[in-house]
C-alpha cells in the first residue's frame, strides 16, 4: 500500500514536471510491453527492432513480456498506463482483432491510439506430393468435390491461421475438418508423419520441404502472391483479394496519448526498419516490411476485426 | 556424415566455441540451482546478445546453459529438497533423504555423474542416430502420443508405493489442476470463473514450483530451533571413488539413458517425464524398492541420467526436420535462422559445420559438467547448508519470487505460487504424494487432447487406437509393467500368508 502510494506520488511529480512538448520526447526511457513470453516470435521481432529503435528515438527502451490471456493480459496493462508515450505496446494482430470476441477485456481498435504497422507474414496451405492437384483452383475444386473428407491441421481454435482459413473456405462453399494443434510446429510434424491431409501454418517451418519435393504449397492467405511459394496462388489471383487473413505486427499506445508523440515513434520505426540488418532479420523469419500508421491502421484493424467476429459467428466461437 | 562430422571438431574446438561453452555452464548451473529462474528464460535474453557473433559462439552459449541447467536443477532437489527445474522433481525423491541422512555429498556427485553421463549417451544419439530417429519422431502421431500419456499415468500406480487411494487421488488432483483454460479442441472456458487469469491455465512451472518449493522452506522455517542438516553431510567417504559410482551405475545410467533419448525425440513430451519414467524404471528393477525414495542413492542416478538424456535428443526433431522439440529447441532455432540458416532437412548439408559443431558442443558441455559441475560448482553450494535456516528461508522465497515473476511479468502469478505452495504444504501433512499430482498436470491434459484430436481425424472411430503398430508396442509395454506389478503383490501376498 505504502508502495503504491510513494510511486503514485513519484508519478504525479513526474508528470508534473514533464512539459507536454513532443519536440523533447522522448526525454526518458520507455518501456515497451510485448504482450507474449520471451523467446517466440513476436518476442524475437520486438527485441530485433527494438535495438535499431533505441537509435533512433535517442533514448533507451525496454522491452517487458506481460504474458498470459492469448495476449489479452499485456494489452489491458498498456490500456490502463498512463497516455504519456513512455509506454507502448508492440503486439501481433491477434490480440486485438480476435481475442475481444472471445473474451471480456478492458480494450478495442476503437480506443487504443494506433501508431503504425511494421511487418506481416502470409500463412500457407500445403498438401503432400501425390494429391490430386497442381494449383490453387484445382486444390479449392477438389476441396469442394469432396466436402469433410479432408484435413487440415492449424494453430488451434480462434488461431488467426484457422479464421485465415475458415474465410477462405466459406467464400469457396468447401467444408474440410480442421484439427487443432499448438502451433506451427506441431502441425507440421502431424503433416509430415501423414497423419492430417493438408498443413496449415506460416511459411517458414515448411519451405525446406517445398525445395526438396515433400510438399506443395498451393495457396497462401494474402492478397499478393509469395516469391518464395511461386506453385501457391495469393487471393487476388483467385479473386478475393478482400479474403486476406495474415499475421501482422503493429506498434500500439494507450488511450488519448498525443498524436504527435505517436508521429514521433511511426517516424523512428520507418527509420530503424531501413537498417539492412532488420531487412535480413524480416526475410529469414518470412515476413515482409508494411508500414501502415494513423488513422489508416484503425482502419485495418476495425476491417479485420469485423470479418473475424463474422467468422467466428458463423463457427459459433463468439463470445462477446 | 563421419566427415563432416569430424571436419566440425575443430570448430567446436575453437578458443571462442570453447569459452563460450564454459560460461554458458556456469551461467546454466547458477540458473538451474535457482528455483524459479528457467534456462529457457536465460538462453531468450542472451541470444540477442550473440547475433553480432560467429553461430557457433551462440549455440555454444545455448549448449551450455541447456546441459548445465539441467545438472543445476538437482543441486537444491539434493540439499533442500527445492527442486531447481521441474525437470528435477524426481531428483528430491532419494537426493534430499540423503542428505539428511549426511550423504549429501554423494548425491551431488552422484548427480554430477550421472547428468553427464545421460548427457555424453544423448549427443552420441544425437551425433550418430539423428536421421534414423527422426523417422521415429514423424510416426507418433496423436494415437501414439495419447498412449505415451496413459502409460506415463499408469506408472503412477509404481509410484505412489503404499497407499494407493491417495496416490490416485493425487493424480486426480493434477488432472484438475491440468484441465483449467481454455479447451484447445472445442475453445470452450473450463474453470475460469470468469477471469482472464485462468484462460491460459495454470503456468505449468508456477504450480511445479508452489507444489514442491514452498513447502519445504515452509518446513524448514517450522524446525528454525532444531539443527536441521546432518553436519557431516559432505564428507565423501572413501570407496566412493569415480570408478566405483561407475560400477555401480552403469547399468541404471544405460536404461535410464535409453529412456531420456526416448522421451526426447517425442516433441513436447519433456525432462521432467524423462526423469520420472527412469526413476520409476529403476525403482522396478531394484532388488530393494523399499529402500527408495529413504536415500537410495541408484534414485538419483536414474532421475539425473533420464532428464539429461532427454536434452541433446530433444534437439533430433528440430535440427533435422525443423520441428522444436521444447522451447530450447525452437529458440536455437530461432538463433540459426536470424544467422541465415534454414532449419530443416537441407541443413545438415548446407552447413555441417555449424550444425556437427553444435553436436559436439552439446558432447563436450555434458563432459566439463563432470569438471565445473564436480569441483567448483557442487563445493560452493554445499556451503549453502551453512547458512542459519534464518536465512535461508526468506533467502529462498525471495530468489522463487523473482523467478516466477521474470515467467510473465504477472504479479497474480505469485500469490498463485503461493497459494500452490500453501496446497502442497497440506498434502505433505496429510501425507499425500506429490509426484502424481505432477504426473496428472502433464499428461493428463495430454491423454486427454490428444485421444480427442485422434478422434477428430479418425470421425470417432475408436478401433484407430489399437491398429498401429507403434501404439500396439506401446500397449505391449503398459500391459507388461501392470502385469509384473500385479504379479509381484501377489507373490507377497501369497508369502505374506504362509508366513
Amino acid at each position: 500500500m505504502k508502495a503504491t502510494l510513494l510511486f503514485t506520488a513519484a508519478a504525479i511529480s513526474a508528470a508534473a514536471f514533464t512539459p507536454v512538448m513532443a519536440s523533447d520526447y522522448p526525454n526518458r526511457p520507455i518501456e515497451i510491453i510485448v504482450p507474449a513470453p520471451a523467446g517466440g516470435g513476436t518476442d524475437n521481432v520486438a527485441r530485433m527492432l527494438n535495438q535499431y529503435l533505441e537509435q533512433e528515438l535517442g533514448q533507451p527502451a525496454a522491452v517487458l513480456n506481460i504474458a498470459g490471456g492469448g495476449g489479452a493480459i499485456g494489452v489491458n496493462q498498456l490500456a490502463r498506463s498512463r497516455p504519456d508515450g513512455y509506454t507502448l505496446l508492440s503486439t501481433w494482430n491477434s490480440p486485438i482483432t480476435t481475442v475481444p470476441h472471445m473474451q471480456r477485456v478492458q480494450y478495442s481498435y476503437e480506443t487504443l491510439t494506433p501508431i503504425t504497422s511494421t511487418s506481416q507474414s502470409a500463412y500457407t496451405l500445403c498438401v503432400s506430393p501425390d494429391f490430386p492437384a497442381e494449383n490453387a483452383e484445382e486444390f479449392l475444386a477438389e476441396l469442394q468435390a469432396n466436402p469433410g473428407q479432408y484435413t487440415y491441421g492449424n494453430d488451434g481454435v480462434g488461431g488467426t491461421m484457422r479464421l485465415a482459413a475458415e474465410r477462405i473456405f466459406d467464400a469457396f462453399d468447401i467444408t474440410a475438418r480442421p484439427i487443432p494443434f499448438g502451433g506451427a510446429g506441431e502441425t507440421l510434424q502431424n503433416f509430415l508423419g501423414g497423419h492430417v491431409d493438408i498443413y496449415g501454418g506460416s511459411i517458414t517451418p515448411v519451405l525446406p520441404y517445398v525445395e526438396d519435393d515433400q510438399t506443395k504449397c498451393l495457396l497462401v492467405t494474402s492478397a499478393d502472391d509469395n516469391e518464395a511459394l511461386p506453385q501457391a496462388s495469393g487471393l487476388a489471383a483467385l479473386g478475393h483479394p478482400e479474403l486476406e487473413t495474415v499475421l501482422w505486427r503493429m506498434m500500439l499506445g494507450p488511450e488519448g496519448m498525443d498524436e504527435e508523440r505517436a508521429e514521433v515513434v511511426a517516424d523512428a520505426v520507418a527509420r530503424a526498419v531501413e537498417h539492412p540488418e532488420f531487412r535480413d532479420f524480416l526475410t529469414a523469419q518470412g515476413e515482409t516490411l508494411n508500414l501502415v500508421r494513423g488513422e489508416e491502421l484503425r482502419d485495418r484493424l476495425r476491417l479485420e476485426t469485423e470479418a473475424i467476429g463474422e467468422t467466428l459467428e458463423s463457427l459459433g466461437l463468439k463470445q462477446h | 556424415m563421419f566427415e563432416s562430422l569430424l571436419n566440425a571438431l575443430p570448430v567446436a574446438l575453437q578458443l571462442g566455441s570453447l569459452v563460450s561453452l564454459v560460461v554458458g555452464t556456469l551461467i546454466g548451473i547458477l540458473i538451474g540451482a535457482l528455483p524459479g529462474l528457467n534456462p529457457v528464460m536465460a538462453i531468450a535474453l542472451m541470444l540477442p546478445l550473440t547475433y553480432g557473433f560467429d553461430p557457433i559462439i551462440a549455440l555454444g552459449l545455448v549448449a551450455g546453459i541447456y546441459n548445465g541447467s539441467m545438472y543445476g536443477g538437482s543441486i537444491p532437489a539434493i540439499l533442500l529438497n527445492i527442486p531447481g527445474t521441474p525437470a528435477a522433481i524426481a531428483t528430491t525423491f532419494d537426493g534430499y533423504p540423503m542428505t539428511r541422512k549426511g550423504q549429501g555429498g554423494l548425491a551431488l556427485k552422484t548427480a554430477c555423474w550421472s547428468s553427464a553421463i545421460g548427457g555424453i549417451v544423448s549427443a552420441l544419439a544425437l551425433m550418430m542416430l539423428a536421421p534414423m530417429l527422426a523417422k521415429v519422431t514423424l510416426a507418433f502421431g496423436p494415437s501414439e502420443y495419447f498412449w505415451v500419456a496413459l502409460f506415463g499415468l499408469v506408472s503412477i500406480a509404481v509410484l505412489v508405493g503404499k497407499d494407493i487411494s491417495k496416490g490416485m487421488l493425487s493424480a486426480l488432483l493434477g488432472v484438475i489442476i491440468g484441465l483449467v483454460g481454455v479447451d484447445a479442441i472445442s475453445g470452450a472456458e473450463r474453470y475460469t470463473f470468469g477471469t482472464l487469469y485462468l484462460v491460459g491455465g495454470f503456468e505449468l512451472l508456477i504450480v511445479l514450483i508452489g507444489l514442491y518449493a514452498v513447502p519445504p522452506v515452509l518446513e524448514m522455517a517450522e524446525k528454525r530451533n532444531e539443527s536441521y542438516f546432518n553436519a557431516d553431510s559432505f564428507r565423501v567417504t572413501a570407496g566412493d571413488g569415480s570408478l566405483g559410482l561407475v560400477r555401480r551405475y552403469w547399468r541404471t545410467w544405460t536404461r535410464s539413458s535409453v529412456i531420456g533419448v526416448c522421451v526426447g525425440i517425442l516433441p513436447g513430451a519433456g525432462g521432467n517425464l524423462a526423469a520420472l519414467l527412469s526413476y520409476n524404471e529403476a525403482k522396478r528393477r531394484a532388488p530393494d524398492p523399499e529402500t527408495f525414495g529413504t536415500g537410495n542413492p541408484v534414485g538419483v542416478a536414474a532421475a539425473e541420467s533420464g532428464n539429461s538424456a532427454d536434452n541433446a535428443s530433444a534437439m533430433i526433431p528440430s535440427l533435422t526436420l525443423g520441428i522444436p522439440g521444447n522451447l530450447i529447441a525452437a529458440l536455437v532455432l530461432g538463433a540459426l535462422m536470424i544467422h541465415g540458416l534454414q532449419p530443416g532437412p537441407q541443413l545438415f548439408t548446407r552447413s555441417p559445420d555449424v550444425v556437427f559443431g553444435f553436436m559436439w558442443q552439446l558432447l563436450l558441455t555434458a563432459m566439463l559438467l563432470l569438471l565445473l559441475g564436480g569441483m567448483v560448482a557442487t563445493r560452493l553450494f554445499a556451503q549453502i547448508l551453512r547458512m542459519p535456516t534464518a536465512l535461508l528461508v526468506p533467502t529462498t522465497l525471495v530468489l522463487m519470487a523473482i523467478g516466477i515473476y521474470t515467467v510473465n511479468g504477472n504479479v497474480t502469478d505469485l500469490y498463485v505460487m503461493l497459494a500452490f505452495g500453501l496446497v502442497g504444504y497440506l498434502l505433505n501433512r496429510l501425507a499425500f504424494p506429490l509426484a502424481p499430482v505432477v504426473l496428472g498436470v502433464l499428461l493428463g491434459p495430454m491423454a486427454e487432447q490428444n485421444l480427442r484430436l485422434s478422434m477428430l481425424i479418425s470421425q470417432n472411430d475408436w478401433t484407430v487406437l489399437f491398429t498401429r503398430p507403434i501404439s500396439l508396442g506401446i500397449i505391449a509395454l503398459l500391459a507388461a509393467v501392470l502385469l509384473s506389478q500385479l504379479w509381484k503383490a501377489l507373490r507377497q501376498r501369497r508369502r505374506l500368508s504362509e508366513a
